[in-house]
């Protein structure tokens, strides 16, 4: 989702690009990135449209300001949605992906987007001759400039963007959302789009008495709280909306069935941030070896046929 | 338990007065996961595998979502001349006293029955190297080496002996396969 195309002629002038995300907090529901661009030139009036925060404006605001600046047409703008089952799936692979990964790659996803559609963000090198002085020197001058909100380390993430992107200055910050108008207007795009999402959410899942009362799904939320209790399933845990992958689910565990993997590697997960969760804790209990010989069949000591197979002889069923 | 021993018991497999067979070809999954629960779940309202559209040495990929970790499965037809079938131990109240001194009856009756059953790995695509479709060889092993069996002996044996060597067919061991093994490895 975006703006449409063609092109506008500004973006081949150098621009900035504000990129911001919303829902990283939140158990349920997806995780919204969201960019916002223009023209430098247009830098001065883009302070004069009110973007602030998406955390300090009401949602009427909030929503005020995203149709008026879809309607601007010196602005474009972009939104990666990431869906809770991928945020789950990734943060609970065996080889771990954890959050600060899945956000720094989404925001990678949106620079590649917009330079794709061919929006002026990389430095321009500006050639100087002066004749009388017989000099030519090669000048990086008013290039674009792209802006985020930091994730983790805010000098390990520039290094990282600048890496993978070599011709674009950027500029990471904490609180970039308040310090810089275009990243307040991308925190507008992507906090507008996740609300919206959450509310037009349709649930996979068709058990009845399952309702959409989600609250913001922050865990402290009480409206989330009481939609979390109301919807877990021994079984199954949660509707897939549910970030299975989240701390707060861990309280929800011990009412729920035991549920083992079979494989001895699944537990030695690594890439994961302090914030991650080991397995035991998310609804998959560690199996030991041992165990695992009595619910899986290893076919061990057995020809390698079987073994190969993972067959046995069953004596006793 | 002394393994070698095995224990003695009963399959039927007959519907036992029941009108209809019950067939749950397509809803039988196997996970890569131990589930510690026996019983009844409306698995249908919450598991719900997708067609991805492509696939992978023939084999039409799946996924679905099993407690927030991604699955990625396949729906195979079980050999021909081969059935699934789901048991329960027999509880008909019939337990005779010998049953009881054994510690468990180990009599089982047929409740369903299924030709077609999908099986999901964790993270990995189906492939054809999977253990779990490799375990089917065995289904041609155990027919060549029974067939070859009862071809030998029955030169040694009148034909009425067809019983017992169809059982001793049964006690083939490991070792015995151990050079079959290596000719389709």
């Amino acid at each position: 989702m975006g703006s449409e195309a063609p092109l506008p002629k500004w973006a081949s002038t150098p621009c900035i690009m504000g990129i911001d995300e919303a829902g990283r907090g939140p158990v349920l529901g997806p995780m919204v990135y969201g960019c916002l661009y223009c023209a430098r030139s247009y830098q001065k009036t883009l302070a004069t449209l009110n973007f602030a925060d998406s955390k300090t404006l009401k949602e009427e605001k909030r929503e005020e300001l995203f149709e008026n600046l879809k309607a601007d047409d010196s602005i474009g703008w972009s939104v990666d949605v990431i869906d809770p089952r991928e945020l789950s799936a990734k943060m609970l692979k065996k080889n771990k992906v954890n959050l600060n990964e899945i956000s720094h790659d989404s925001a990678i996803g949106l620079i590649n987007r917009v330079l794709n559609m061919g929006v002026l963000l990389t430095e321009i090198l500006l050639e100087y001759s002066d004749q009388s002085k017989g000099i030519t020197r090669l000048m990086k001058e008013n290039g674009g400039l792209v802006y985020l909100d930091t994730v983790g380390d805010a000098d390990k993430y520039r290094i990282k963007l600048s890496e993978r992107f070599p011709s674009i200055k950027f500029v990471v910050a904490k609180k970039a959302d308040s310090l810089y108008p275009v990243v307040s207007g991308a925190s507008i795009v992507a906090k507008v789009t996740r609300d919206r999402a959450l509310r037009e959410w349709v649930l996979e899942e068709t058990s009845e008495n399952m309702h959409r009362s989600f609250g913001s799904g922050y865990p402290g939320d009480p409206e989330t709280k009481a939609w979390l209790a109301h919807h877990k399933h021994s079984i199954f845990g949660f509707p897939t909306l549910v970030r299975f992958s989240w701390g707060t689910c861990t309280s929800y565990y011990k009412d729920m069935v035991e549920v083992e993997s079979d494989k001895v590697d699944e537990d030695v997960g690594y890439g994961s941030s302090g914030k991650q969760l080991k397995l035991s804790n998310v609804g998959f209990g560690k199996a030991s070896k041992r165990k695992i010989e009595e619910i899986e069949s290893s076919g061990k000591g057995r020809c390698k046929f079987f073994h190969s197979r993972k067959l046995e002889q069953l004596t006793h069923f | 338990m002394e393994e070698e021993k095995g224990t003695t018991g009963s399959i039927n497999l007959s519907l036992n007065g029941k009108e209809e067979k019950i067939n749950l070809s397509g809803q039988v999954h196997h996970l890569p996961c131990c589930i510690k629960f026996n019983g009844h779940c409306t698995v249908s309202q919450y598991f719900k595998p997708k067609l991805k559209g492509m696939e992978i040495d023939g084999l039409a990929v799946e996924e679905a979502h099993f407690r927030g970790r991604k699955l990625q499965g396949t729906t195979i037809s079980l050999p021909n001349g081969y059935a699934g079938f789901v048991l329960a131990k027999n509880n008909s109240g019939k337990r005779k006293a010998c049953d009881v001194s054994e510690g468990n009856s180990n009599d089982w009756e047929m409740k369903a029955q299924f030709d077609k059953l999908t099986y999901w790995n964790h993270d990995a695509p189906p492939s054809k190297d999977d253990p779990f479709l490799r375990s089917f060889h065995w289904f041609t092993v155990a027919e060549a080496v029974s067939f070859s069996i009862i071809c030998c002996l029955k030169n040694f044996f009148p034909p009425y002996f067809e019983i017992p060597l169809l059982q001793l067919h049964k006690q083939v061991k490991a070792e015995d396969l151990a050079t079959i093994d290596a000719a389709l490895a």
